[in-house]
């Protein structure tokens, strides 16, 4: 059974009852590679002079190299509509079309930085990059940049532009048992840690890290604490590049291991 | 150089991070005139939400040169 713990819009921790390690491996594995995402592939320079609405006339060289801007272009994140195609596999045929591809458009005039929310999207105006701040490259005066770009689908297996979470990390549940006779200062960490406590009786109390609490560490170096973990339940985290939110990653990863395990069966049975 | 766009070792988005560190660092030393003590950076990354050391360490040993190369394009 999973259950959520916390959730934010690009950060969620949740626990999943009775799995393997195995399974728990394969889902950590499908957050990090196999969730859809859009990303900036292609990058068209304008090289040449640039004139603004005066007639002003700028420079395009960049003081980064080309290849460079493109690749930190790509790694901007953007707000993603996950039902969106593959190009490989668009009605297209490949030759991108609004299905499977997104144009975006740069203008800037130096001097100053060119930040990320100076991408324009063309054609899909609600397909903004996620984050405006993320400084691109410098531009000193009489310098300008005139960029498209096209942005398509891919996964994390391919480039990181396309991992849409970081920090995807798990955990065995893991179970404090505190004899009240045997350590004093129990109540201290009743009292710092009162979320943690998950059981109490005349004798004992039972912490658990499930949520973080820092105070708890300290039971590590007391004596008399029985420590128990649990390899059938398990703690996940992650957060997302906030391309897309971390509810909607989640439940999107467990319809694809569901996906690719009954490929799996399908293949054996024949 | 200039700040990478992500995270080398986990991939989070620190770039927009480094621009508000620098901010928040800037009006440390306008207001104590003392360059910001590694408590004071540790403490302005824990309120960005900065946990992981792989993404700390991006920004703390960034060195901003872009502006000296910027001269030569």
């Amino acid at each position: 059974m999973l259950k959520i713990i916390e959730l934010k819009d690009n950060f969620i921790r949740f626990s999943v009852d009775n799995i393997t390690p195995a399974i728990a491996n394969s889902l950590r594995r499908t957050l990090i590679n196999d969730i859809p995402k859009l990303a900036i592939e292609n990058v068209i320079f304008h090289h040449g002079e640039i004139r603004d609405a005066d007639g002003n006339v700028y420079d395009s060289s960049l003081p980064l190299f080309d290849e460079i801007v493109a690749s930190r272009l790509g790694l901007v994140p953007l707000k993603t509509n996950i039902n969106m195609n593959f190009r490989d596999n668009c009605s297209c045929g490949g030759k991108g079309c609004d299905l499977c591809t997104v144009t975006y458009s740069i203008n800037k005039l130096g001097p100053g930085y060119v930040y990320s929310s100076d991408i324009v999207p063309v054609n899909n105006p609600e397909l903004t990059p996620a984050d405006p701040m993320i400084p691109i490259v410098e531009l000193k005066k009489g310098q300008a940049m005139l960029v498209t770009c096209e942005a398509v689908m891919g996964l994390g297996k391919e480039h990181a532009k396309w991992q849409a979470t970081s920090g995807v990390s798990y955990k065995y549940h893991r179970n404090f048992i505190l004899n009240k006779n045997e350590i004093d200062n129990w109540k201290f960490f009743k009292e710092k840690c009162p979320k943690s406590v998950i059981k109490e009786n005349d004798s004992e109390i039972v912490f658990t890290d499930d949520i973080p609490c820092n105070f708890l560490s300290q039971l590590f170096e007391i004596d008399n604490v029985k420590i128990e973990e649990d390899d059938t339940k398990f703690i996940f985290k992650f957060e997302t590049d906030s391309s897309l939110k971390a509810i909607d990653v989640l439940s999107y990863a467990i319809k694809r291991i569901e996906n690719r395990f009954s490929i799996l069966m399908e293949s054996l049975s024949d | 150089m200039i700040i990478p766009v992500r995270c080398f070792s986990c991939g989070k988005v620190i770039a927009s991070d480094y621009v508000k560190f620098v901010e928040e660092s800037k009006k440390i030393r306008n207001e104590t005139g003392h360059e910001p003590t590694g408590e004071e950076k540790s403490k302005i990354m824990d309120n960005l939400g900065v946990d992981r050391y792989c993404c700390r360490r991006m920004i703390l040993s960034n060195a901003d040169l872009i502006d000296e190369v910027i001269s030569y394009s």
